[in-house]
């Protein structure tokens, strides 16, 4: 768990990880055609592939000899949930403190 | 589907008692959390809660004053972690406050869930994965077709 989450918010914390995602979500891509568009060597390309992969963010799927870079949902379902989470957590907070303030000017 | 967290609230009272109650140490545990909140910018301090184990934090939230605009905004960052010192996310906490005419209009905005806002886009892309598998589909369809052609 915490590994996984810990992969979750360092595997978008990288431009060139987040560029990646960007141009997948326009088009699954294999990785060669994935490298060129960044001014980085392909064995780079990979290894940023591979931490997206195993963050749940990417999947790749071998046809032939092209290996095939998609979108995964699980790595962007896992950031939601931390959203999601303290979005109602400050919710409840503030809540909170509207029934707080509400009771002063009553009293 | 929430995309990025901000909440709007309006209160009857001044922005002056609305300030006391995001930084007075005291008044702030009563509806956030217990903390050693002083109010000088640059200030570490820190919130403590229940353990939260669906996100596997430990339910210290360590924070640092970032802007103090008196009445008016509030700037605090926001790092939690399972502990030991390690930290799973950086954010930030801004509060800004509005005199109207009968109260005040709070504004809370917590970001930089490393830059989360934006994947609005793929959050929200059902569309997309769906049109994504069908080209994978598609193109291994095509391969297997290769395959058979004599």
């Amino acid at each position: 768990m915490t590994k996984q989450n810990l992969d979750i918010f360092q595997a978008i914390a990288d431009p060139s990880r987040r560029a990646i995602l960007k141009l997948l979500s326009k088009n699954t891509l294999t990785i060669n055609s994935l490298a060129e568009n960044f001014d980085m060597s392909r064995p780079a390309v990979s290894k940023h592939i591979k931490i997206l992969c195993s963050a749940g963010f990417i999947t790749i799927q071998d046809i032939g000899r092209e290996r095939h870079c998609l979108l995964k949902p699980d790595g962007f379902n896992e950031l939601q949930k931390w959203i999601e989470y303290f979005d109602k957590f400050w919710l409840t907070r503030l809540q909170k403190l509207e029934t707080l303030l509400n009771n002063k000017l009553n009293n | 589907m929430t995309k990025t967290i901000q909440h709007q609230y309006f209160f009857s009272q001044t922005p002056e008692v609305v300030w006391d109650y995001l930084t007075k140490s005291e008044l702030m545990a009563l509806w956030l959390m217990p903390n050693n909140f002083l109010p000088i910018e640059g200030r570490n301090f820190e919130f403590t809660t229940k353990p939260i184990p669906s996100l596997d934090l430990d339910g210290i939230f360590y924070c640092k004053v970032i802007e103090m605009l008196p009445c008016k905004k509030l700037v605090y960052s926001w790092k939690g972690g399972p502990g030991g010192g390690i930290m799973t996310f950086d954010t930030i906490v801004v509060w800004t406050l509005e005199s109207k005419e009968n109260g005040t209009e709070l504004l809370l905005v917590h970001s930089g869930f490393n830059e989360v806002e934006n994947y609005n886009l793929y959050l929200g892309m059902n569309d997309g994965w769906l049109k994504n598998i069908k080209k994978i589909e598609q193109l291994l369809n095509d391969k297997k077709n290769d395959e058979t052609k004599p």
